[in-house]
């Protein structure tokens, strides 16, 4: 049965003659395992092509949905972050193996006549895997991406004759959503057929010339432990690309996958870093300022590449040993402990940069944050409005919006009201005994009546007693009290100081000044932001417009958290408890 | 080549042999890859009383280097597949776009007059996949207001989801489309449409009234949420 189907494709298409002739190849000196790496990048391109294709039915190129795409397929759905996280160490196992591939060739002197062509259109598809890592970089749109690509383009436009090719890659002056299509369309379309030619051509080039065996073996040597390519050189080649598989997917689970960082925001800073085997390049430039940067950033790499493309000719050994060809392998061991050096260096600095981890753990925080947020789904204006879907940064627009004209806080806003800054905090309410007409608390406002308490008549130790009551009075959301103070201070309220005979503490009561039961809570602020003029709060003398009616229901209560949530420094308090909180006040 | 057909026809003879060695395929696969590399004694001609020995032990070592070629490519081929089919098959068990479920408001009772149908859009917060969209409309149905009852009728003709216009002049619901037609409660009267126009919940209260949009299959007899 299948014989007849092959019969009958071999018939049409001749598909025998063209196994035979590929199985048959034969591989003078025998199979080798020195000769897998040449297979191993076949099988990662081909793995890549196909991962890339399954994340693109996910991700969108435009610089408003790529990061939430781009979350969405690693967060949401099933399996995504592993692909993209395979897609993602595979373009490092294509560097790494492109040089151990590169390396075997210098070796064996392989890019020497007849096969200088190999040489060369090996080096165009090297230069090609960084182009893929590099347009592929960006394209999640994070900050990491935005940011180590900002650097590439930029060392582009301060290149003689680079900045109108800056602008046509970015497709303008600045980064958009041009930018990302055309980063796109060079990542999927342009790079993959080129370097689908190029293989082709490297491919029959190898295929004419055969692969380049020891130089130590005679040609009698050579034809006699000859062997034929299917299935011995293929088994060596399965064999290892199943290792560099398995490698890749160990990979991926111990790192869990790829990064990705805060959606891009262009008007802010991160500590951007290239991808590792960028770092080189990145390190170089340290040393080159000013004018001299062209020597780091043309210079030197096209020294470099000058020097690899015209190695076939600068190397006039008469023959194939290593030894024989000492001064050009030199030059290229020179160039590998550059690189490799620059490389320990970047790392070296990045690991004892203080300020470099601190920034990378405030990115690895601010991404988590982002990611959990984009649960909800993102606004269609941008990868960074995932923020609005935090209550907090909604609540502070609102702010923003009704409050902020009388309100300030730390200073920020209006002075016609109270400061909100640690609002209803144990030092708020000291500041607010010691003065209350103080322009950041009552001094603005049309609410005089209450006296100031000095030193002189309240001591330190006094006030703090009060203090400690008065925050007694806010219950659970007050947080922890001391019992002994509090009683301390609730007969300093009611007996010596007086308080009492304005401030009632039972609630509904109205006195002269507002009912301080449960003062401070969100529930009480929301009464507040409804209507500050009820009788048992701040009376007919508030200035403070009603909010019952301008503001919903839902927005009046997100702003009474939020404002409380100024008492410990803008920490929300999540319903489940989900997000830690300090065990104490921050004015403690 | 006569080397290679001599193998091929060694390795049908020995097919039951290599039965069991298939388990065992990757330990002495591996083994055999070390002794490729050895340059000597190995490769040497071998006697003439040897030659049948070693050609099946050459074809045995083939028939397991190809079996540990299949097994590593299943291998290779699942890393990428097996994942990537719960991927692109992810909408098959995950709502991909979510939103407008829930009561909608369509208005004032006293807006509804009786016996006119009004039309009303219906304006929800909609995620679709990684966008969250607020305020979209996400669709309309006509309220009509007869002797005892309100009713919201999706605008969405039952057969190909064109949409339904109100005909004041013959009181009746008609599909511009296909020219299917529906009495003042949605009954079908005549056309191509399979059933009566799409019923919404409806509930009234305190003068407000709201509705339950949802879509439904088209062209099916009968009323299937889609």
């Amino acid at each position: 049965m299948i014989n007849r189907a092959i019969d009958w494709l071999d018939e049409r298409t001749g598909i025998r003659a063209a196994w035979r002739w590929t199985a048959d190849e034969e591989v003078p000196g025998g199979a080798r395992l020195r000769y897998v790496f040449g297979s191993i990048l076949m099988f990662l391109f081909m793995q890549q092509i196909v991962l890339g294709v399954l994340l693109a039915t996910y991700y969108s190129p435009s610089a408003t949905d790529a990061w939430a795409s781009t979350a969405y397929l690693t967060d949401r759905v099933s399996g995504g972050w592993f692909l993209r996280g395979l897609h993602h160490h595979g373009s490092s196992a294509m560097v790494v193996v492109t040089i151990l591939h590169m390396a075997q060739v210098l070796l064996a002197g392989a890019y020497r006549r007849p096969r200088e062509l190999n040489w060369i259109t090996g080096l165009a598809m090297g230069m090609l895997v960084l182009a893929f890592a590099l347009t592929g970089y960006l394209l999640p749109w994070d900050q990491k991406g935005y940011w180590a690509t900002q650097v590439a383009t930029g060392i582009m436009g301060t290149v003689p004759g680079g900045e109108p090719l800056r602008t046509i890659l970015q497709g303008g002056s600045e980064y958009g959503n041009l930018t990302i299509t055309r980063f796109y369309a060079l990542h999927v379309f342009v790079l993959p057929g080129t370097l689908g030619v190029l293989l082709f051509v490297h491919l029959a080039l190898f295929r004419r010339h055969g692969v380049t065996p020891p130089a130590e073996l005679s040609e009698l040597e050579l034809k006699k432990k000859s062997q034929a390519f299917y299935p011995h050189q293929l088994f060596l080649d399965v064999l290892a690309m199943a290792v560099m598989g398995a490698i890749l997917v160990l990979l991926t689970f111990w790192t869990h996958g790829a990064e990705l960082f805060a959606p891009a925001q262009p008007a802010s800073n991160f500590v951007a870093r290239p991808e590792w085997y960028f770092l080189f390049l990145f390190q170089l430039l340290k040393y080159f300022e000013g004018p001299l940067q062209i020597i780091a950033t043309v210079i030197i790499p096209g020294a470099a590449t000058t020097f690899l493309l015209a190695l076939p000719w600068l190397d006039r050994a008469n023959d194939r040993r290593i030894k024989s060809r000492m001064p050009v392998l030199s030059g290229v061991a020179l160039m590998i402990a550059a690189v490799v050096a620059l490389t320990a260096v970047a790392m070296d600095e990045d690991a004892s940069n203080k300020k470099y981890q601190k920034g990378l753990a405030a990115a690895h925080k601010e991404a988590h944050r982002a990611r959990d947020l984009a649960h909800r789904g993102v606004l269609p204006r941008g990868g960074d409005a995932v923020y609005q879907n935090d209550p907090q940064v909604k609540a502070r627009t609102l702010f923003v919006d009704h409050c902020e004209t009388c309100h300030a806080i730390d200073g920020e806003g209006g002075d016609e009201a109270p400061d909100f800054a640690q609002y209803g905090s144990r030092e708020w309410l000291r500041q607010m005994i010691r003065n209350p007409s103080d322009p950041s608390k009552f001094g603005g406002t049309k609410h005089e009546d209450m006296e100031a308490y000095p030193e002189a008549e309240l001591p330190e130790a006094q006030l703090a007693a009060v203090v400690e009551y008065l925050t007694s009075l806010m219950g659970e959301q007050g947080g922890p009290t001391d019992a002994t103070l509090v009683a301390t201070g609730k007969l300093l309220f009611a007996d010596e100081l007086d308080c009492n005979s304005c401030h009632e503490v039972e609630p509904g009561e109205s006195g002269d000044g507002p009912n301080l039961s449960a003062h401070g809570t969100t529930a009480w602020i929301a009464r507040v932001i409804r209507d500050a003029s009820q009788d048992d709060l701040f009376g007919e003398a508030a200035d403070m417009p009603k909010f019952a009616k301008k503001l919903s229901k839902n927005e009046i209560q997100m702003l009474s958290r939020f404002i409380h949530s100024l008492r410990r420094g803008g920490e929300i308090e999540q319903e489940g408890g989900a997000s830690p909180q300090p065990a104490t006040d921050g004015s403690e | 080549m006569s080397e290679h057909e001599d193998t091929d026809h060694n390795h049908d003879a020995d097919s039951n042999a290599d039965d069991n060695a298939e388990e065992n395929a990757a330990p002495p696969a591996k083994r055999d890859a070390k002794r490729d590399d050895l340059p000597d004694t190995m490769c040497d001609p071998p006697s003439a009383r040897q030659v049948s020995d070693t050609e099946e032990d050459a074809s045995r070592r083939e028939f397991l280097k190809v079996a540990a070629m299949g097994a590593c490519g299943v291998g290779l081929v699942g890393v990428a597949a097996i994942p990537g089919a719960a991927y692109v098959a992810y909408p098959l068990n995950h709502a991909t776009t979510v939103g407008g479920t829930g009561l909608l408001p369509a208005g004032k009772l006293k807006r509804f007059k009786k016996g006119v149908p009004s039309k009303v859009d219906f304006f929800d917060d909609r995620v679709d996949a990684w966008n969250r969209i607020e305020d979209v409309k996400i669709g309309s149905a006509w309220v009509v207001r007869t002797e005892d009852r309100l009713l919201a009728l999706s605008s969405l003709c039952p057969h190909l989801g064109c949409a339904i216009d109100f005909d004041a002049e013959s009181i009746k619901f008609k599909c511009p489309c296909h020219r299917s037609s529906f009495s003042l409660e949605g009954k079908k009267e005549e056309g191509p449409a399979p059933r009566a126009m799409d019923e919404l919940d409806v509930v009234e209260e305190g003068g407000l009234v709201q509705v339950r949009y949802l879509r439904f299959k088209q062209g099916a007899n009968e009323r299937v949420p889609a």
